[in-house]
C-alpha cells in the first residue's frame, strides 16, 4: 500500500525536479541515451556476431590465465560484461564451461570493462564527437531494414555507438552549463573521510543507474569539465566498482546456482580489489602519474589518468585473487547446492540456456543424450542383460548364455513415470526455444526433436519384445530360444557399435562408415532370419503362433536397431555434409 | 527507390549464401577425398583377403565396408553437385 503512493509521488517529485532544473534534465537526459547505446549495443553484437562471441568464450577458457584474458577481450569489444555474464551463466548451466573458467573469465570482464572508460575518455572528450553521432545513427538505422543479421547487427552497434556519443555530448553539455551555476567542486573532501563518502557515493549511483559504465561516464565527464575534484572522482571509481557487485547480486537472485555462484564470485573479486583500492589509494595515484608520460597521456590529462587508474586497480584485483582461483571455486562450489532431480527430470533443460541459442542446442543434445542413456538402460534390462556386461569384452555369446533368467522389470511403469515425462520436457523446451533460433538452429533443433521421439519410440518397440522374449526363454523349444537369442545378440553388436562411435575420437567419415554398416547389416538380418522363420516353419521345427510371435520380434529388433543407429548419427556426427550423407536425413 | 529495395541490392551485391555454397562444397570436396582414400586402403585389404580366403568373415566383412564406403562417395558427390 505504502509502495503504490510512495512510488508515483517519487517520479512525480523527480519530473518536476527534471522540469525545474534544466542543467539537471540535460546530464540526465544524457545518463539517459547512454543507457540506450549500451542497450543497442548490447543486441547489435548478439546479432552481428552470429554465435562468434559464444564460440570464442567457449573454446578459449581452457586454462584460468586463458579465461582471464578471453574475459578481458570479449567485454572490450562488446563494451557489455552483462552479456558476456549472460553467456557464461547460459554455459555454466548447459555443463559447456566448468566453474573455474567461468570465474576467470568474470575476473578479465571487470578488466574489460574498463574500456569503457577509456572509450568516454578519449574518443568521447577529445573530439566533438556529438558531430559522429548522428552520421552513425543515420547508417545504423538504414542498416536495419537489411534481411541479413549481421548487417541488421552492425547497425544496431552503430545505433549503439551513436547513442553512448550522443549521451556523452549531452553530459558534457548539462556539466558545463551547470558549472556557471553551481559549481559541485566546491564540496570536494580531502583525506579518507573524503574517499569514503566519493565511494558511497559511487556506489548509490552505480546501484540506481545499474551500469557501472554509465557511472564511470558520468564521472569522467564531470572530471573533464572541472566539477569534481581528481582524487573524489579515483573514489568515485572504486564505488562503482562495488555498486556494480550490488546490481549483479539483484540480477541473480532471480538466477540459478551457477548465477548465484558467479555473483558471489563478482561480489568477493570486487570486494577485494575496492578493499586494495582504498588503501593503495594515494600510492595508485602516484602510479597513475608515473606511468601517464609513458602513455602519452598528459599531466593535466584528469580523465585519461583516471581511466589508467580505473585500469590498475582492476587489474591488481586480478594479479590479487587469481591464484586463489580453486579455492575461491571450492567454496563457491559448496554454496547453493541444489537437491539431486527426481528420476525424469530433464539434468540440462534451464531457462538461462535458452537465452543463447548455441548453448540451446548444445543443452538439448545433452538432454537427448541422457534420455539415450535412460532409455538404453530399461532396453538391456528388457533383454535380460546389464550394461556393464553389453560394455564389456565379453564375447556376445558367452554374454547371452550368462543371461537368460529375466529381469523383473517394468518396462511399462519406466516409460510412464521416467522417459515420458522427460521426453515432455524435451519437447516443451524444444518449441520454447525455437522461437529464439534462426532458419539453421530450427533445422537442428527439429532434428534433434525427431530423435528423441526415435528413442522413446525404441522403448515401446523393447516393451513388445520383452512380452514374448521372456515367455519362450522358458520354452523347450531350442530352436526358437535360439532364434530369440539371435535377436538379442544382434542389439548387443549394436549397442557395442554405438558405444565405440561415442568414444572414436577420429574423423567423422569413418563413424558415417561404421554406421553405414550397421544398418546393412541389420537390413540383411532381418531378410536372412525371415527366411529362416519359413525354413523352420516348413521343417515344423517351430509352430505357427512361435512363428507369428518371432516374425513380429524381428521387425521389432530391425525396427529398434535403425532407431538406434539414427539417434547416432544425431548426437554423434557433428558434420551436418556427413550427416546427409545417411538415408533418411533429407534436409541441410 | 525505397530503402528496402536499396538494401535488397546491396545483399544481393554482397551475396552470402555464395560464400556459404562454396564452403559447403569445400566440405564436401575434402570428405569425397577422405573416403576416396579409404576406398582405396579397402580395396587392398580386399584383394589382400581374397588371396587368403575369400569366403571367410572377414572377407565378407570388408567387402561390406567397401561397399558402404563407394555408396557414401556416389552419395557426397550427388549432394555436391546438388549444391
Amino acid at each position: 500500500m505504502l509502495k503504490r503512493i510512495i512510488t508515483p509521488l517519487l517520479f512525480l517529485l523527480f519530473a518536476w525536479f527534471i522540469v525545474s532544473n534544466n542543467d539537471a534534465k540535460t546530464i540526465i537526459a544524457g545518463i539517459a541515451i547512454f543507457l540506450i547505446g549500451m542497450h543497442f549495443m548490447e543486441d547489435g553484437f548478439k546479432l552481428f556476431s552470429g554465435g562468434t562471441l559464444e564460440i570464442v568464450l567457449e573454446r578459449f577458457t581452457s586454462t584460468t590465465p586463458r579465461a582471464i584474458g578471453t574475459g578481458f577481450l570479449a567485454t572490450a569489444v562488446v563494451q557489455s560484461s552483462s552479456l558476456v555474464s549472460v553467456i557464461i551463466i547460459s554455459f555454466l548451466s548447459a555443463e559447456l564451461i566448468g566453474l573455474t573458467q567461468a570465474v576467470g573469465v568474470v575476473f578479465g570482464s571487470n578488466i574489460g570493462t574498463t574500456a569503457t572508460a577509456w572509450l568516454v575518455s578519449s574518443f568521447g572528450l577529445k573530439i566533438k564527437i556529438a558531430h559522429y553521432a548522428l552520421p552513425m545513427l543515420i547508417f545504423g538505422v538504414m542498416m536495419q531494414f537489411s534481411k541479413h543479421n549481421s548487417y541488421r547487427g552492425l547497425g544496431s552497434v552503430l545505433i549503439g555507438l551513436g547513442f553512448i556519443f550522443l549521451g556523452i555530448a549531452y553530459m558534457k553539455e548539462g556539466f558545463e552549463t551547470l558549472k556557471q551555476g553551481l559549481d559541485l567542486a566546491e564540496y570536494a573532501m580531502a583525506g579518507y573521510l573524503g574517499v569514503f563518502v566519493y565511494i558511497f557515493f559511487g556506489a548509490v549511483a552505480t546501484v540506481v543507474i545499474q551500469s557501472s559504465s554509465a557511472t564511470m561516464a558520468i564521472i569522467i565527464t564531470a572530471l573533464a569539465t572541472g566539477q569534481i575534484d581528481y582524487i573524489n572522482a579515483l573514489a568515485l571509481a572504486i564505488g562503482a566498482n562495488i555498486g556494480t557487485t550490488v546490481t549483479a547480486a539483484l540480477g541473480a537472485l532471480a538466477s540459478n546456482k551457477n548465477g548465484k555462484r558467479l555473483a558471489v564470485a563478482h561480489f568477493i573479486f570486487n570486494i577485494i580489489t575496492g578493499a586494495v583500492a582504498v588503501i593503495l589509494i594515494y600510492q595508485l595515484k602516484d602510479l597513475v602519474d608515473l606511468l601517464a608520460p609513458m602513455l602519452s597521456i598528459s599531466d593535466t590529462d584528469d580523465a585519461m589518468k583516471l581511466s589508467l587508474f580505473h585500469t590498475i586497480f582492476n587489474v591488481l584485483g586480478v594479479l590479487i585473487v587469481a591464484p586463489f582461483v580453486k579455492t575461491l571455486v571450492r567454496y563457491l562450489e559448496t554454496l547453493f547446492s541444489e537437491k539431486e532431480k527426481a528420476r525424469g527430470q530433464a539434468k540440462y533443460l534451464t531457462y538461462e540456456v535458452m537465452e543463447i541459442p548455441a548453448t540451446a542446442l548444445a543443452a538439448m543434445r545433452k538432454e537427448i543424450i541422457h534420455l539415450y542413456d535412460k532409455s538404453v538402460e530399461a532396453i538391456v534390462h528388457a533383454l535380460n542383460l546389464h550394461r556393464t556386461q553389453i560394455y564389456s569384452e565379453i564375447e556376445i555369446d558367452a554374454v547371452i548364455e550368462k543371461s537368460r533368467t529375466p529381469i523383473q522389470i517394468n518396462v511399462d511403469k519406466i516409460y510412464q513415470e521416467d522417459i515420458k515425462s522427460l521426453y515432455g520436457e524435451i519437447i516443451r523446451y524444444a518449441s520454447i526455444s525455437q522461437t529464439h533460433l534462426d532458419q539453421a538452429g530450427n533445422n537442428q533443433m527439429y532434428e534433434l526433436k525427431l530423435t528423441a521421439r526415435y528413442i522413446i519410440e525404441m522403448v515401446k518397440d523393447v516393451r513388445e519384445l520383452q512380452k514374448n522374449l521372456n515367455y519362450y526363454a522358458k520354452s523347450h523349444n531350442t530352436v526358437i530360444v535360439d532364434q530369440y537369442n539371435e535377436l538379442r545378440a544382434q542389439l548387443i553388436t549394436v549397442l557395442r557399435k554405438i558405444q565405440e562411435v561415442r568414444d572414436y575420437e577420429g574423423d567423422e567419415e569413418e563413424i558415417m562408415t561404421q554406421i553405414e554398416v550397421q544398418k546393412q547389416s541389420s537390413k540383411e538380418n532381418e531378410i536372412r532370419m525371415n527366411q529362416a522363420v519359413d525354413s523352420l516353419i516348413r521343417e515344423n521345427k517351430i509352430d505357427s503362433n512361435s512363428a507369428s510371435s518371432l516374425i513380429n520380434d524381428i521387425g521389432f529388433t530391425h525396427s529398434i536397431t535403425k532407431k538406434l543407429l539414427k539417434s547416432a548419427v544425431t548426437l554423434w556426427v557433428k558434420e551436418a555434409e556427413i550427416k546427409v550423407l545417411g538415408d533418411e536425413y533429407g534436409y541441410q | 527507390m525505397g530503402i528496402n529495395k536499396l538494401w535488397h541490392k546491396l545483399d544481393d551485391f554482397l551475396d552470402l549464401s555464395k560464400q556459404k555454397q562454396e564452403k559447403k562444397h569445400n566440405k564436401l570436396l575434402d570428405i569425397i577425398t577422405k573416403l576416396e582414400a579409404k576406398k582405396l586402403e579397402l580395396e587392398q585389404k580386399v584383394i589382400d583377403e581374397s588371396k587368403i580366403d575369400d569366403t571367410s568373415d572377414k572377407y565378407l566383412e570388408l567387402s561390406k565396408k567397401l561397399n558402404v564406403v563407394s555408396n557414401l562417395i556416389r552419395k557426397a558427390k550427388k549432394h555436391d553437385i546438388g549444391s
